[in-house]
């Protein structure tokens, strides 16, 4: 036998992925570890989550500069677009897992649901550096698996099973379209490679268009089902009311976040032929995609359920970057992504304080009258709701106008205006919360749950809201830097 | 010399096993036969040349899939009479997307366009070329990133499903020994005035 050798000098290589590298090691040893603690104790294991998140952004950050490396024969690309999205999904796991600790106290299995939590945010970090149809689909599968477990974690409650099963099954056919797209690409180019497939494409006359056509469509769908876009979104509200309330935060942060960072680099690599094509397609997923997130979150009583239809819409707005097909478009993907997670955990923060007998704070109804007993709660949930619905001068409306602005800028004047449109018409439910908070007299007893470390979540969400919205220029230029060697 | 015997052979018995895995009355005959089915294709796999996929097919096909068979159809408990008595009902649909299928491959194969001139041709390489020796080079080289994530997901995949299905039964009975251990004689022992 041969010894093999790599093409790349194989140990050293491996600190590129440092940071991958780690996350996995501690998601074992929280596995393991938790065979030796006593049940009592297994709320370390959250704590060993969190540590190991706050520890990954230091080793990402060293990464910063990196432009362009690549390991394991081209499957792994570290570049400043890669290390962004991960600092994004670090954050948002470290802060669902905060989240978690007091949720999920006394639930059987604590210690797998970190694991989980870990093992998804390990998924996500190869999705973001995922070079080929290898490492997407597997990063994809990875982090599906993991999420659908944590929907289900609850299994002794009805609606949590059931919103698994839903989620479950639709996101296997989701993944087989996906699949089949793949091979539709593959038989006409050869390749896997993102790169190499976007060479051979520029070669591919009349005959394959239809094919090529056909596979880009495909694709499509599959990470339109992931990425919860109209017409795919059926399984949303059912999976975020179903999901335990910190799961429900994760996934509408998590597996978004890294969704459009793998559509970008597929997009920006793979098709650049296409973009006329992909671009058509993606404007009529958008304006269905806005109209349903933001038309159908008017009927819903369950906050949860409305603020999956609100996700719905924000994805919707957020497709209008992918549609202007340029550095500012994805640079505004990564604005809106930042701004988006601390809205929506700070939101989802207040919906687990409010928790009362299990069943949280979960009917808008139950908000009434909130701004007198805790004004502290109130005026964080109002700048919360403001800032979804993009009122200046919070940071929610520099998300907006980020991408609303590079829309108009490649010339997608209508679609904008009518996305401004729909986002006028999101901005009702959002501020009928509001109106029940300050305007309406309480018909329950507020019960919240003193919880310091939701409380941390809560403040600092606030505050970061509130700071990206009088100072939006730095967020604005790391984004656009981070697209450096990309775009 | 023998090869065109053994492929009659292993293609023959094939035949067979399929027949008889749809017309056995007992559905565990059933995958019985299935079971020397897939032997025999894993057969036909060999003599092309291919054993890695023929030792796949034994170790996938028959190891996992069929096992995983035997366990759904004991834990089911078919009711066959009940599984014929609607025969007659779906035979109209049934019957017509088997004379479709009939009729699509009839009609493939008389076209000539699969015909074996032009396809199977297989390349044959020399005899330094070993089918699982080079698929296990790419895999733990090329693919090697690939291959890792899947085992990571294979793991995640295994701890999910025993986190959602492990229940401790309440009627079973567990020995706590630290509760035996800490037991004191006024917990047990009682004070009876006869």
């Amino acid at each position: 036998m041969s010894k093999i050798q790599f093409p790349f000098p194989f140990p050293e290589h491996l600190s590129i992925m440092v940071p991958e590298i780690f996350v996995a090691a501690m998601a074992m040893a929280v596995l393991l570890w938790s065979l030796f603690l006593p049940k009592e104790k297994h709320t370390i294991t959250a704590w060993m989550g969190i540590a190991t998140c706050a520890a990954t952004i230091p080793l990402l950050l060293s990464q910063a500069g990196s432009i362009g490396l690549m390991t394991f024969y081209g499957f792994f690309i570290l570049d400043p677009f890669a290390v962004f999205a991960k600092l994004l999904l670090v954050v948002a796991t470290l802060v669902a897992m905060v989240l978690s600790i007091d949720y999920m106290r006394g639930e059987k299995h604590m210690p797998e649901y970190y694991a989980m939590m870990l093992f998804t945010l390990l998924g996500v970090m190869f999705m973001a550096s995922a070079t080929n149809f290898v490492m997407m689909y597997l990063g994809i599968e990875l982090m599906a698996l993991a999420v659908y477990v944590l929907v289900a974690y609850q299994r002794e409650m009805l609606r949590s099973l059931e919103a698994a099963l839903k989620y479950f099954i639709l996101g296997s056919l989701s993944s087989g379209m996906m699949l089949y797209g793949m091979t539709f690409i593959y038989g006409i180019t050869g390749q896997f490679d993102f790169e190499a497939i976007g060479i051979a494409l520029q070669g591919v006359g009349e005959d394959g268009r239809f094919a090529m056509q056909l596979g880009m469509l495909f694709i499509i769908a599959g990470l339109a089902f992931k990425l919860s876009v109209a017409p795919f979104h059926m399984w949303t509200p059912d999976a975020y009311e179903g999901a335990p309330t910190p799961v429900t935060a994760f996934m509408s942060v998590v597996p978004k976040v890294a969704g459009f960072v793998l559509f970008i680099r597929f997009l920006v690599e793979a098709l650049p032929v296409l973009q006329h094509d992909y671009v058509q397609v993606l404007t009529v997923l958008a304006l269905l995609t806005m109209a349903v997130g933001n038309i159908a979150a008017i009927a819903q009583r369950n906050i949860k359920r409305m603020l999956a239809y609100s996700t719905i819409g924000h994805v919707g707005f957020v497709l209008l970057g992918l549609i202007a097909a340029n550095a500012d478009g994805y640079a505004g993907i990564l604005t809106y992504m930042t701004i988006y997670l601390f809205m929506t955990m700070g939101a989802f923060a207040i919906i687990i304080l409010m928790r009362r007998d299990g069943l949280e704070g979960e009917l808008i109804e139950e908000y009434a009258g909130m701004s007198k007993v805790r004004p502290g709660y109130a005026f964080a949930m109002a700048v919360m709701m403001f800032s979804l619905a993009g009122i200046p001068f919070l940071g929610g409306f520099w998300a907006k106008y980020a991408v609303f602005i590079a829309a108009v800028e490649s010339g997608h004047v209508v679609l904008a205006l009518t996305a401004l449109l729909f986002s006028a018409i999101g901005a009702f439910y959002y501020l009928r919360v509001v109106k029940y908070i300050y305007f309406d007299e309480a018909k329950h007893d507020f019960a919240f749950r003193s919880n310091s470390a939701v409380q941390v979540v809560v403040t600092v969400s606030t505050i970061m809201i509130i700071a990206l919205g009088l100072f939006p220029g730095p967020l604005m230029e790391i984004c656009h830097q981070a697209l450096i060697g990309l775009v | 010399m023998l090869e065109p015997l053994f492929f009659n052979l292993f293609g023959g018995l094939a035949i067979l096993a399929a027949t008889l895995v749809v017309v056995s009355r007992n559905p565990m005959h059933s995958v019985m036969w299935l079971i020397f089915c897939f032997f025999n294709s894993a057969g036909l796999f060999f003599l092309l040349g291919a054993e890695f996929i023929g030792i796949i097919t034994i170790l996938v096909y028959v190891g996992a899939v069929m096992v995983l068979f035997v366990f759904v159809i004991i834990l089911l408990d078919v009711n066959i009479a009940r599984m014929r008595a609607g025969f007659v009902k779906s035979l109209p649909i049934g019957g017509l997307m088997a004379l479709m299928l009939f009729i699509e491959m009839a009609a493939a194969g008389v076209s000539g366009v699969f015909s074996s001139a032009t396809m199977g041709q297989a390349v044959q390489f020399g005899q330094e070329v070993n089918n699982t020796a080079e698929i296990g080079k790419e895999l733990y080289t090329r693919y090697l990133l690939g291959f890792e994530l899947a085992a990571v997901i294979l793991l995640a995949a295994l701890v999910g499903a025993v986190v959602l299905t492990l229940r401790s039964r309440k009627d079973a009975n567990y020995q706590d020994i630290a509760a035996q251990v800490a037991v004191k004689k006024r917990d047990r022992l009682r004070k009876v005035r006869m």
